[in-house]
């Protein structure tokens, strides 16, 4: 088969799901959202313990060495039990970019802390109507004696509020805003001067906030990469980060059809259960099928991304926009088929809906990676 | 022999056997079948090279492949345009006598399923038995050393062209109406059977409705057991149902279409493939059908790995089918008018005379007409949703 599990990786799967199966139940989860933080930094400490943060990781930087199939086998548990702990943020992202790009000092300061659970990044790259376009960025990096002075605006910053250091992107050079030239990323830390954070809650129980940096001042060290050069240095991380949520999605929508088949065979109207309807079964049998084939082209990818396949960014984009319309369909008729038990926020399925939704806007939208994938020859 | 060397031996061997008429019979399928007489000289040629079965074991005439090289060669067919082979023979049947035939059965029929010397029929479906196959009502009485078969098949395809049927009949009414059936072999040349065709909407005959009338049919002509012959259908079924490789139709629909968004124009003087609305309606199908490539291939690693694929196989009958005819809608909003013209002279791989309009538009409309049955034939897609719900859904 084009995809093997090896020993390890089969462990992995088996002892995530045990883990979080006995660990972490939804009543939890629901408690962990209900504080500040937004989720359990307990929890955050033993997914550490347990070495999942480090998993990704070279084994040079204390890692684990594994890759984007071990960001899916964890990724997918994730989804499966709606993990709040921001693991995409981050290890997937700031770590990944950290160990690809960090500069010694930096990565020595922070990277072994992400590792160990003591410290939290936030990715600031997004800006205000510009959401399909990482490559979009006005924010401006001038170079200043021994550094930069970095000035701008960020929207969207996910685990902005929690994030000991964000890593920021900021024009370096070429004046055209849109230009994948010219980028530069910047590692801040949360106390500089001249960075202020409006902080705010997701619609998927995640923190996030508004960046704004006024004259902040970085030494040399703090370039992440090559200057001018952020959007190569980032293309293997966004997909990581795709693969990521793709997982996620797919853990969500298998505990969605789940929940949905057991309870229409629980639920009774016009003396039976609702399960024995046809209309419904096909329904189900529609959602399982959108489910597979989405878990298959998941694993293509992962795969693919692993082995540095040449279609790799082609399957990355046709993964993303089959999980916008999968996790559309899966969610909308789970709620559907629970009735009005899945509108209220008391409930399960309500919670995977909204991480659902997240996902489907997140790293570019359905119709944003179809237009990707129809520049790739098909 | 690595793929890649086995791939090049399948394209020289393709190069050299399939001549122009072969493929251009090739070219103008607009259903699962092609034209009579130049799939059965694609047949003997193939039968030739010794390469007519490949998936069935060596013992019986297979060519011993990998499973990934019997993909290699059902691809490289498909995308040189060869001609579909009818599975009623080398896909459905031959398989099921290697199953539960007798010795006597095997050494008779398998060598000349190969061969080409008999043409298999399907009878399965009668009038009043469709996707409820059980309630069959054609009857097979015992009477002395034979059976007496009454009643009628429909759908049967190829049955014009058949010389042999084999048929599910009812030859019991106690119990389930599973247990009281069999599964038998008829010659069509039997005195009281008879074939009416059924013209399909395109103008062609592909399918019949075959008739019983006292046909006599010796005892000895049963596959299995007396009563068995659900379990000996389902098992084709299933065959039937993971048999096929979707993929490999949706990239020779991919080239097609590709081939006429790139020779048409919209209403903006632009070819089709730079429309905004063409692009986005091929690429949400092309994603599916990578999507789909994909689970084929695990269909195909469960099968290496010795199991079955299950209810996978389900799913990729219900969506390799839908996106089949996705593929065929898309192509009519290109081809527009041009796709109304029907030539069916000019479909027959003899034809020499002109044709009207562009090439790649001939078999548009047939094509998109025919390919409603295929969420039908084999399981219905309600059917196959059925299964998923009962089999993986434990509904």
């Amino acid at each position: 088969m084009f995809i093997e599990y090896s020993e390890e990786q089969t462990m992995l799967h088996d002892s995530a799901d045990k883990y979080l199966r006995e660990n972490y139940s939804f009543e939890n989860r629901q408690a962990a959202l209900a504080r500040d933080a937004g989720f359990n930094a307990e929890q955050w400490q033993m997914f550490a313990d347990l070495g999942w943060l480090a998993m990704t990781f070279e084994e040079e930087a204390g890692g684990f060495g594994g890759g984007a199939l071990e960001t899916m086998i964890l990724c997918e548990q994730f989804g499966k039990y709606l993990v709040l702990e921001p693991y995409l943020e981050s290890v997937v992202l700031v770590g990944g970019l950290l160990e690809a790009g960090g500069q010694t000092a930096i990565k020595q300061q922070y990277l072994a802390g992400l590792m160990a659970g003591e410290l939290q990044g936030a990715l600031a790259y997004l800006e205000e109507g510009h959401m399909a376009n990482p490559q979009y960025v006005a924010a401006k990096a001038e170079v200043a004696a021994n550094g930069y002075l970095l000035n701008g605006h960020k929207a969207v910053v996910l685990n902005g509020p929690e994030a000991d250091l964000f890593l920021v992107t900021a024009r370096t050079g070429n004046d055209v805003l849109d230009s994948a030239a010219g980028i530069s990323l910047f590692a801040v830390p949360k106390n500089a001067p001249g960075l202020s954070c409006k902080n705010y809650k997701t619609y998927d129980g995640r923190s996030a906030c508004e960046l704004q940096l006024d004259n902040v001042a970085l030494d040399a060290q703090a370039l992440v990469g090559v200057a001018g050069e952020f959007s190569e240095l980032a293309e293997p991380i966004f997909s990581r980060a795709i693969v990521a949520v793709c997982a996620e999605a797919v853990g969500a929508m298998d505990a969605l059809l789940n929940a949905t088949v057991d309870y229409t065979k629980q639920r009774k109207q016009f003396g039976q259960s609702i399960s024995s309807f046809q209309v419904l079964r096909h329904r189900m049998a529609d959602m399982y099928m959108d489910i597979e084939l989405t878990r298959s082209l998941l694993m293509a990818t992962a795969w693919k991304l692993d082995n540095g396949s040449e279609d790799a960014q082609q399957c990355v984009a046709a993964l993303k926009a089959k999980v916008g319309k999968a996790g559309r369909y899966v969610s909308h008729n789970a709620i559907q088929l629970h009735g009005g038990i899945g509108t209220t926020d008391e409930f399960s399925v309500g919670h995977y809906f909204k991480r659902l939704a997240a996902i489907g806007v997140m790293f570019g939208s359905r119709d944003s990676h179809l237009s990707r994938y129809m520049q790739f020859e098909i | 022999m690595t793929d890649n060397l086995f791939r090049e031996e399948v394209r020289a061997f393709l190069e050299r056997a399939l001549t122009p008429d072969i493929v251009r019979a090739g070219e103008l399928m607009t259903s699962v079948f092609a034209d009579y007489d130049a799939t059965m000289k694609w047949h003997r040629a193939l039968h030739s090279q010794g390469w007519i079965a490949p998936d069935w074991p060596a013992e019986y005439g297979g060519t011993g492949w990998t499973l990934n090289q019997r993909y290699i060669f059902q691809e490289e067919c498909k995308l040189a345009n060869a001609p579909s082979l009818p599975a009623m023979g080398l896909q459905m049947l031959g398989p099921m006598l290697m199953l539960h035939g007798t010795e006597q059965q095997k050494d008779y029929y398998l060598p000349r399923i190969l061969s080409g010397e008999d043409m298999w029929c399907q009878g399965y479906s009668e009038p009043g038995a469709g996707s409820d196959l059980a309630s069959l009502i054609t009857s097979a009485v015992r009477d002395g050393d034979d059976y007496l078969i009454n009643g009628s098949k429909i759908w049967t395809s190829y049955a014009q062209h058949s010389n042999k049927i084999f048929c599910l009949v009812r030859t019991s009414k106690e119990g389930r109406p599973q247990a009281g059936i069999s599964f038998i072999l008829v010659d069509m040349d039997s005195q009281g059977l008879q074939v009416e065709p059924i013209v399909g909407l395109d103008g062609t005959v592909e399918q019949c409705q075959v008739f019983f009338d006292n046909v006599r049919v010796p005892a000895s002509n049963l596959l299995g057991q007396e009563n068995q012959g659900w379990d000996v259908a389902k098992s084709l079924l299933e065959f039937e149902r993971g048999g096929h490789n979707f993929t490999i139709d949706h990239k020779k629909q991919m080239a097609k279409i590709n081939k006429q968004a790139n020779s048409q124009r919209d209403a903006d003087n632009q070819l089709w493939s730079q429309n905004p609305v063409f692009t986005a309606k091929l690429a949400d199908i092309a994603v599916d059908a990578l999507a789909l490539e994909y689970t084929e291939l695990r269909v195909k690693g469960a099968f290496e790995a010795g199991g079955n694929a299950g209810a996978l196989s389900s799913l990729t009958k219900v969506v390799g089918t839908e996106i089949g005819q996705r593929f065929n809608e898309l192509s009519l909003e290109v081809m527009g008018e041009h796709a109304l013209v029907k030539q069916l002279d000019a479909l027959q791989p003899s034809y020499q005379g002109d044709t009207i309009g562009p090439d790649c538009g001939l078999t548009t409309m047939a094509e998109y007409i025919n390919n409603r049955a295929s969420t039908i034939y084999g399981g219905s897609a309600e059917i196959q949703r059925d299964i998923i719900a009962k089999r993986v859904l434990r509904l």
